[in-house]
């Protein structure tokens, strides 16, 4: 694209330079003239709704919003006239006779926007009489408030919830003095269709809508922000966590309107507070049938590297395996693969999503003749920009909210066609177009008849060998008029996006993939487009480091177990399980309590995701840093150190065996 | 020098206000010389006289603050309102939201630890307003410093100016709603 035309403006007699297509208000942001601002935020639509941002531009006649106004070369503007600074002095006062700011009862004082504003323009008192209108306050969302008493209509949150959540819940009803924010016909946020990102919370410039998790626990000024990811899923959003006193207040986007920057109800609120109780000192169950109880680390390091030591010697080293969650970062996964790999010598290692990943990457390599791994795959960004979406076996909105909302977004701004292929619940479906919900093992059935419906309306000619498979189940139980049109609208797109998630992985059949993989180099001529959703916060980093080979570790049955689950708490595979439970020695290496710590042998406790800090990669394969916002409480080792403390005392015993 | 008389009341306050003049600390040493407090709460004189400047904190409440304020008004030279429910309304004005009667009758009647009670309707006790306001709603004001209470700071500021012969009005800075 070429670069837009340069323009120049004067703004309070200085040359300011713009680009064509700016408002005056970006003009002036750009070259550092101040304006104050409400309803602006930096990536949504200007509306024009506060006035706050009026400048007198040379040749009109009234006053006219920044934040519209479009910049053009020659413009004369200004800024910060006597007159503009009386009338938003004015429309202040006014604000505040509008409704109800009780600011020394408000959540939001001192971090609010509105006040900051009455502050800096001295607004040490109301010209106006006052309203006193009674309104609503809406709490019956399990997160969000809603004060009416607070709203000044700014609409950020209306456009936010629109533009970049893609939701489209909140909206204004009523009109003139009786505007109200509203949530879809009038709801209550709590029984409407909102799915509590936050999104609209962070955007509030006044305490109108606020978090009841962060409702007054400490404002920004008292704390500090640390800038992190979230590690909960693969979409690895970027965070900004406000600490005060070692506790975590809130968890912020860092960049709300960007990409990435929208969070989800997990992310930004339930990862704040978990009920589980955490454990702080680590447990042993004395050997002879004993109860468990807590022990000293030296204790409890000593119980656990004596019970791999004396396995490896009673049973050699292929009784011991290693099983580590992916929510883990880069570095604990390669200290805990080196610690089995090279100090255990064992080569049973595994995540607890290894089988997704031997099912995804087998998949891609029976579809790519040229060795392809998972860079096959599309960047989730591929979604914003798609006409069309086909959904298979994932539900996004619960497992990655925000890729699911990236789907809406696609749809609202794309006029994206969506097609859900899948039998279990799934949150898109009031948003889908068409939905296909095939029998168990029909999914198989359903992706070959769209594949072979997608070439048959390209025109695509057919290898013998798809002729025959077509012939010889073409439908198979499925509803055919339904597989007709998905088939119809999928060779209509100009480039489909393909998502697809654990309905698909979890059936652990490659080929269901490979012929995925295929239905989406059918249908997208200019290549393969799809993004599977990884089940947990590194699993791709996992897979990439390649901890995930489990060598028939269920066929080996492992006796001694070393599970490290950090603070994992999604589903476990029973296969895994299975495994977990077989042992006659089970290290678990946790943050919270759970019934297998209960039936462990050793239990080492483990910092919690705010508490560690690593490497994560995205399950579109991007870097990112995660910082340790907190302090575990005390008691707690790093996952690293434990690593190495009983790697220490794994070495040490071997040269006392074996001297030189 | 004559000493710069100075009257307060405290209209529908909590009395947060009129405690954080003692905030200002070992200041009020040096005010006490240069001042001379007429009617106040801690004189305990009854009736206003002239006075240069007057003090109010607290909202419009009832008939009386009503009264007390247009009385003070008229006997003082310069009326400052220290406090958010003297320059907003403030937590007092959070019962506009209701009527005066149903506000009277959660009050007296309808709060959990009352039982059998009923509102007062005594002549000596002054009515209600309908709503609570804030001073100027009623009369000229001449300075505001907001705050609830104002801080020491922004005290010490106002009345410091105003005995330099100034009319401050709160650098932003020193403004706090809360």
């Amino acid at each position: 694209m070429a670069e837009k035309k340069e323009i120049k403006l004067t703004i309070n007699g200085k040359e300011a330079k713009g680009k064509a297509g700016d408002t005056v208000l970006e003009v002036c942001r750009n070259n550092s003239i101040y304006v104050p601002t409400l309803c602006y935020l930096e990536g949504l639509s200007n509306v024009g709704a506060c006035r706050l941002c009026v400048v007198e531009i040379e040749g009109e006649r009234r006053l006219n919003p920044a934040c519209t106004y479009p910049a053009r070369d020659g413009l004369v503007v200004k800024t910060n006239t006597e007159k503009l600074e009386k009338y938003r002095r004015q429309i202040l006062e006014l604000m505040f006779t509008e409704r109800n700011h009780h600011c020394f009862v408000c959540v939001a004082s001192g971090d609010c926007d509105l006040q900051k504003l009455a502050y800096q323009y001295q607004m040490d008192h109301v010209r106006y009489p006052y309203s006193f209108p009674t309104l609503p306050t809406d709490p019956l969302n399990k997160y969000l408030v809603i004060d009416h008493n607070r709203c000044i209509l700014c609409g950020r949150c209306v456009r936010i919830c629109d533009e970049v959540v893609g939701n489209r819940t909140l909206d204004f009803g009523k009109r003139g003095w009786r505007t109200m924010l509203i949530a879809d016909l009038s709801q209550s946020l709590g029984e409407s269709t909102c799915i509590s990102c936050g999104a609209c919370a962070q955007a509030c410039p006044t305490g109108a809508i606020f978090s009841k998790m962060s409702a007054y626990r400490g404002r920004t000024t008292e704390g500090k922000i640390i800038h992190s990811i979230c590690s909960l899923c693969g979409v690895g959003c970027d965070i900004d966590v406000l600490v005060k006193d070692n506790n975590i207040v809130k968890i912020n986007a860092t960049n709300l309107t960007g990409l990435k920057g929208q969070l989800c109800r997990k992310g930004r609120f339930e990862q704040i507070y978990k009920e589980a109780p955490r454990i702080t000192a680590p447990i042993i169950t004395d050997m002879r049938g004993g109860s468990a109880r807590t022990a000293s680390w030296e204790e409890a390091l000593n119980r656990a590297s004596e019970g791999i030591r004396a396995y490896r010697s009673r049973y050699g080293t292929g009784s011991i395996a290693g099983l580590i969650s992916s929510l883990c970062p880069n570095e604990t996964l390669e200290a805990f693969t080196k610690l089995m790999r090279q100090t255990v010598r064992t080569s049973l290692l595994d995540t607890l999503d290894g089988d997704l990943y031997r099912t995804l990457t087998q998949g891609i390599s029976l579809f790519s003749k040229n060795g392809q791994g998972l860079e096959i795959e599309s960047p989730l960004e591929s979604i914003l920009e798609t006409d069309f979406v086909l959904v298979v076996g994932g539900n996004p909105l619960e497992s990655h909210p925000v890729a699911g909302c990236y789907v809406l977004r696609a749809q609202a701004q794309n006029q994206a066609g969506l097609v859900l292929i899948d039998s279990e619940q799934n949150d898109l479906g009031i948003h889908a177009d068409r939905w296909l919900r095939p029998n168990e093992g029909d999914l198989k059935v359903a992706l070959s008849a769209l594949s072979q419906l997608v070439r048959n309306r390209k025109g695509v000619k057919m290898t013998p060998k798809a002729t025959s498979s077509a012939r010889a189940a073409p439908f198979g139980g499925l509803d055919e008029t339904l597989l007709a049109q998905l088939g119809d609208m999928l060779a209509k797109a100009r480039e489909p996006v393909i998502i697809y998630g654990d309905g698909v992985l979890n059936k652990k059949d490659p080929r269901l993939v490979a012929s995925l993989l295929e239905l989406a180099k059918l249908a997208n001529p200019n290549g393969v487009k799809v993004v599977s959703l990884k089940p947990r916060g590194n699993s791709r980093g996992a897979w990439e480091l390649g901890v995930a080979n489990r060598n028939g570790m269920a066929e080996a049955k492992p006796k001694l177990v070393y599970l490290l689950l950090a603070d994992d708490d999604g589903s476990i595979d029973s296969d895994v399980l299975q495994i977990v439970e077989r042992a006659e020695f089970l290290i678990v290496q946790v943050s919270y309590a759970s019934p297998l710590t209960e039936a462990a042998d050793v239990v080492f406790p483990s910092p919690n995701w705010a508490e560690r800090e690593g490497t994560y990669v995205s399950l579109d394969g991007k870097t990112g840093q995660s910082q340790r916002a907190v302090k575990p409480p005390q008691g707690i080792k790093d996952d690293l150190e434990i690593i190495s403390q009983i790697a220490q005392r794994l070495r040490k015993r071997r040269l006392r065996l074996w001297p030189k | 020098m004559a000493k710069v008389k100075i009257a307060t009341a405290w209209l529908d306050a909590c009395a947060g206000c009129h405690m954080s003049v003692l905030d200002i600390d070992e200041a009020i040493i040096d005010l006490a010389k240069v001042v001379e407090f007429t009617k106040c709460p801690i004189t305990d004189i009854k009736e206003f006289s002239a006075v240069d400047v007057g003090i109010l904190t607290g909202a419009i409440g009832t008939a009386e603050h009503e009264k007390e304020a247009t009385e003070l008004r008229h006997k003082c030279k310069i009326l400052v309102v220290l406090g958010d429910c003297a320059c907003f309304g403030g937590v007092v004005s959070m019962r506009n939201a209701f009527s005066k009667e149903e506000v009277l009758k959660r009050v007296y009647v309808e709060t959990e630890s009352t039982k059998d009670g009923k509102i007062p309707s005594s002549a000596e006790i002054p009515p209600l307003l309908e709503k609570a306001l804030p001073v100027n709603a009623v009369v000229k004001v001449d300075c505001y410093v907001p705050g609830c209470p104002p801080r020491a700071e922004a005290i010490k500021y106002a009345l410091t100016e105003l005995l330099q012969g100034r009319i401050p009005v709160l650098p932003g800075e020193m403004m706090l709603f809360d």
